[in-house]
């Protein structure tokens, strides 16, 4: 519920420092897996840390806790919007804050980025994805046969360099 | 009735194929409801997105909003659980294989590949999207000032949410 800006940093602060259920590398090994899975990031983590404490049903419990006040409280604003997405100051904040959510999504990729200069072969499988996806117009589906047979190469040779 | 299963079956597709995340996906959601089916038009859609960014929660709640508009609640919850159900169950059961995997060449390589695959898509994803819902100079300029700031500062994206909404209500963007 207090997840602002994403969930992510509270979740480790809440779980690896206040209530120490997890140890700060076992809440990294977790997260980098979660990352690697496709789907909602924050979802397959609930799922993760779920699974671990009460199988199956603590994945469930850990997704629906984790969601369901978020979505009551999105569902609310969607209704707010309903009503007054006519004025014109609501237009301008939905503009403003659409422009900075662009962004925001932009510099994870950027961040991400940052990390393969150490390796920058990686960079042809950021290329050909980007090219793949925005300039062929490409499925996801296609973009994602397409770029990771070349992503496994290239990252099976950077684990290996180092 | 079969706009709730169309919803579901092609939401949960994407699903699978969603690396980065629900960020990366947003093009195509892009597509599947403004181009295709016509279930909202650019502005709701870019609207949608706004209220996602600004509300508490996971990112993936402009696929809510989206359930939300072509069929209310219910339509809400579908579209929820149609985006993540299919990854979950798959998480589900790769955590321990991955988890087990005892050559550390081996899991590193699986996980630079998996980044490397999400950088381009949350990449490509932000460049189509900002095509699609930057109407003016003034919007690019606010993005690419977010991307500058997230780079050279540690604020928290609250507040540069916050600085979009109040040059957004004052008219500049």
């Amino acid at each position: 519920m207090s997840g602002f800006g994403g969930v992510l940093p509270w979740a480790r602060r809440t779980l690896v420092e206040r209530d120490k259920i997890l140890t700060s590398e076992e809440f990294s090994a977790i997260l980098g897996i979660c990352q690697i899975v496709p789907g909602p990031n924050i979802v397959n983590l609930a799922v993760c840390i779920g699974s671990r404490f009460g199988g199956a049903r603590g994945a469930v419990a850990s997704v629906l806790g984790l969601t369901l006040g978020p979505i009551s409280i999105v569902l609310l604003l969607a209704v707010l919007y309903e009503h007054y997405s006519y004025l014109d100051s609501v237009k301008g904040v939905l503009r403003g804050i659409s422009a900075v959510g662009v962004g925001l999504i932009a510099s994870t990729g950027f961040k991400m980025l940052k990390d393969e200069l150490r390796y920058p072969a990686m960079f042809i499988v950021v290329i050909v994805t980007i090219l793949a996806a925005s300039y062929f117009h490409l499925g996801l589906g296609w973009v994602v046969l397409i770029s990771s047979p070349l992503a496994l190469v290239l990252a099976w040779k950077k684990a290996h360099s180092e | 009735m079969s706009i709730l299963i169309s919803l579901f079956l092609k939401l949960s597709a994407f699903s699978l194929i969603a690396f980065g995340g629900v960020n990366a996906l947003l093009p195509v959601l892009f597509n599947l409801a403004v181009t295709q089916e016509h279930w909202i038009d650019v502005q709701t859609f870019s609207d949608y997105f706004a209220i996602a960014q600004a509300a508490p929660g996971p990112n993936f709640m402009t696929v809510t909003l989206l359930g939300w508009h072509v069929y209310g609640v219910i339509g809400a919850l579908i579209a929820t659980l149609a985006i993540a159900w299919p990854s979950s169950i798959l998480i589900f059961y790769l955590q321990r294989l991955i988890m087990g995997i005892e050559d550390p060449l081996k899991k590193k390589s699986i996980q630079y590949a998996a980044a490397a695959l999400a950088i381009g898509l949350v990449l490509s994803s932000a460049w189509q999207i900002a095509l699609q819902i930057n109407q003016s100079m003034a919007a690019y300029a606010l993005t690419i000032g977010t991307i500058a700031i997230v780079f050279f500062t540690r604020w928290h994206p609250l507040y540069l949410i916050a600085i979009g909404a109040l040059l957004g209500v004052l008219g500049f963007i």
